[in-house]
């Protein structure tokens, strides 16, 4: 079909006077194909859009050129309009004159803003349609780990009445709740919690358990993956919309960093929480309690949370003296600032080292020496305890999961290496989600943050039941593919899957709803098999080719 | 294609000074920076001309070539902060292909700042003008 090209420049209400817009419309009515070069005041207002459906369907034209504001600012307003049309959006191309010509030089800037307009013209030229299509989206949802975050996930999603099933690979669920004895921020305990949740879990109709229960494989891709579940000795494949991995951390004493080995004296917090939990057990009530923070890891704040926690907990049950010695302790999680106070006021006894404290066992006590910063003084207590710190550690089956996800870990071995920033719970791939300690987060209130914001994520792409996306943006040829997997390798989104043609030949096949339209295939690809429908090779050749002026040789 | 269109179909450029200077922006990140340099009225000198990518990763060397091949005097190619790409790789990948275009332009006795691999933010206007500038001055330094 031949080209027929529509412009609409627009002066922004006139406001750019350094463009001579009457001069820029005659120079481009000099270019073949163009239907019309219309000056308007106004495009993004309700007049502007109402000129630009009556000239585009008067003129009946096939690709439109609008100059006008930042695409930032006003592309998606024409992309509906156009679509209201039944024009397709994809033949639109926008010259950025306000933003990146007109008011970002001083002095005439005709000559550019006509070298913009010209850059837009040479791409609209080549753009081709792309059809937009609604495809069904399976609406259940996999939770994978049954701890605090798992239960959760899944009781709001059900509030939003979506179908939930949640893996837990202990027989019971509750994850690491069970190990904590009093947590700031939640009013009840978390034993007490721990049941209700189970309670609620147990009783509502939307959510169904599989303990004892691990996957095995993930194949698909958001809206519709299908999930291998291994129980006992039976293995069934079932498919789910979305996955939501709450696998949580495991806490480890690192007995490297102690000269003493962990032993009776020197004990785990959850030796400690066992200790709480039956008091009674005990020859005689500990006078003394040392904590001991920041030796191995400095930059966790799952430990000092734990210790001030556990060193109120000590307050309340025993009342024995409690010392913590820390180097820098953390207390940017929401509350722990209040925390600490807190553990002030009851006496918890904080000593601020620099230099590794010598710890020794004398008389059945432990003896921490260190040198207070703050005082210059040598403190050497006497502890009946000392609890040593815990590191967080990525939860076991953690790399393995990473390679079933086909996505990767950071540089600790959590599971998320996805741009934490932009993404918080996301992961390469859409619709796979990780929330709480498993992707680091190592403190309540931000895991009950990563929950809500997963059960978003989950309800924007499930909810309705179906998705629409751009059918074949981005497109393999199989006739140009040779299956060297360099797309599938480089994907950072995982959108890329090796299909079958025929018998002997494969090809790669890009899956429009995993796609996120970056291009990194299409640049990368050896044999130039991928088109970006909108960012072809030969557009963007044509927006640079539009400069040719100063050297014009052909 | 449009290299095979007859050079009467084709824009092929007004009028501007020489010395006309490609910016690859990452739709992303350097292209709102760009915008933003704009509403801040930040001015930078107008031989630049932006083209809009999705990922600086998409940019490839056939690009940038063509880019000097057809005149440019440099070449920039503006993608997010390492570490901070949309698309995790992307910005990376630009940079290997900038350095694979450096190494290149030195086999053939071009000076290599004339093509750069910049990094940055939405929001780094300034450092956006100061890239353009920067190029700039060193192009007409020679």
């Amino acid at each position: 079909m031949k080209v027929k090209i529509g412009i609409f420049l627009c002066d922004c209400g006139g406001s750019l006077k350094n463009i001579d817009f009457p001069e820029i419309s005659r120079s481009v009515q000099e270019i073949e194909d163009i239907a019309f070069v219309d000056i308007s005041h106004n495009l993004c207002l309700e007049e502007g859009r109402k000129a630009i459906a009556s000239r585009i369907l008067g003129k009946n034209v096939n690709r439109v050129v609008i100059a006008a504001c930042s695409p930032a600012s006003c592309e998606h307003n024409f992309i509906r309009l156009l679509e209201g049309l039944n024009f397709n959006p994809n033949l639109l191309s926008i010259a950025n004159i306000r933003e990146q010509c007109s008011w970002a030089h001083e002095g005439n800037v005709t000559g550019k803003a006509l070298d913009l307009v010209g850059m837009a013209i040479n791409k609209a030229r080549l753009l081709q349609p792309v059809e937009r299509k609604e495809i069904p989206v399976n609406k259940e949802v996999l939770v994978v780990g049954g701890g605090f975050c798992g239960m959760k996930s899944a009781l709001e999603l059900s509030q939003l009445g979506i179908r939930t099933t949640v893996v837990e690979r202990e027989p019971i669920l509750g994850g690491r709740l069970s190990e904590l004895e009093g947590f700031y921020g939640f009013e009840i305990s978390p034993k007490e919690m721990l049941s209700s949740m189970g309670e609620e879990v147990k009783k509502d109709a939307n959510i169904e358990m599989l303990t004892s229960a691990e996957i095995t494989r993930v194949e698909g891709d958001a809206g519709n993956f299908s999930v291998r579940i291994k129980r006992g000795v039976k293995e069934d494949s079932r498919d789910f919309g979305a996955l939501i991995f709450a696998t949580g951390c495991k806490a480890e004493i690192l007995p490297r960093y102690f000269e003493l080995s962990p032993g009776s004296k020197i004990i785990s917090q959850r030796e400690l929480v066992e200790i709480l939990q039956a008091p009674a057990k005990l020859e005689r009530r500990p006078e003394v309690i040392g904590f001991i923070l920041d030796i191995a890891d400095e930059n966790s704040r799952l430990p000092s949370l734990l210790a001030l926690n556990a060193a109120l907990a000590v307050k309340n049950k025993l009342g024995s003296e409690v010392y913590v010695f820390c180097k820098n302790l953390k207390v940017d999680s929401e509350g722990v600032e209040k925390l600490y106070q807190e553990a002030r006021n009851r006496g918890v006894v904080f000593v601020k080292f620099e230099e590794k404290p010598r710890i020794s066992e004398r008389n059945g006590r432990v003896k921490v020496e260190a040198e207070d910063i703050l005082f210059g003084e040598e403190v050497s207590v006497y502890c009946d305890f000392l609890v040593a710190e815990e590191k967080g550690l990525p939860s076991e089956g953690t790399e393995a999961l990473a390679s079933i996800l086909n996505t990767g870990v950071d540089s600790q071995g959590f599971c998320q290496d996805e741009n934490v920033y932009l993404y918080p719970v996301g992961s390469g791939r859409k619709g796979v989600f990780f929330v709480g300690a498993c992707r680091g987060n190592l403190d309540a209130a931000r895991a009950s943050l990563d929950v809500g914001s997963a059960v978003m994520n989950v309800y924007e792409l499930l909810a309705l039941g179906k998705a629409v996306v751009e059918v074949e943006k981005v497109k393999v040829d199989p006739q140009k593919c040779r299956a060297c997997l360099t797309c599938i390798r480089v994907c950072p989104h995982r959108a890329i899957r090796l299909v079958k043609v025929d018998d002997e030949k494969w090809t790669a096949k890009i899956y429009d709803l995993a796609c996120d339209g970056c291009g990194i295939c299409a640049a990368i690809c050896p044999a130039k098999a991928i088109n970006f429908e909108g960012y072809a090779d030969e557009q963007i050749l044509a927006e640079v080719e539009a400069m040719e002026w100063q050297y014009g040789r052909e | 294609m449009s290299r095979f269109l007859p050079k009467s179909k084709r824009w092929n450029g007004s009028m501007g000074g020489n010395n006309k200077i490609v910016a690859f922006c990452c739709e992303n990140s350097a292209y709102l920076a760009a915008d933003r340099a704009g509403k801040m009225r930040l001015h930078y000198p107008d031989n630049v001309r932006i083209i809009r990518v999705p990922c600086a990763g998409r940019v490839d060397v056939l690009h940038i070539l063509r880019a000097f091949e057809k005149g440019a005097a440099g070449v920039l190619v503006m993608g997010c902060q390492e570490g901070a790409c949309q698309h995790l790789t992307g910005n990376i990948r630009a940079r290997e292909r900038v350095r694979y275009i450096e190494s290149a332009l030195k086999e053939i006795g071009i000076d290599t700042r004339r093509v750069k691999m910049v990094n940055l933010g939405p929001d780094m206007a300034q450092k956006f003008v100061r890239e353009v500038k920067e190029m700039v001055e060193k192009i007409e330094e020679e």
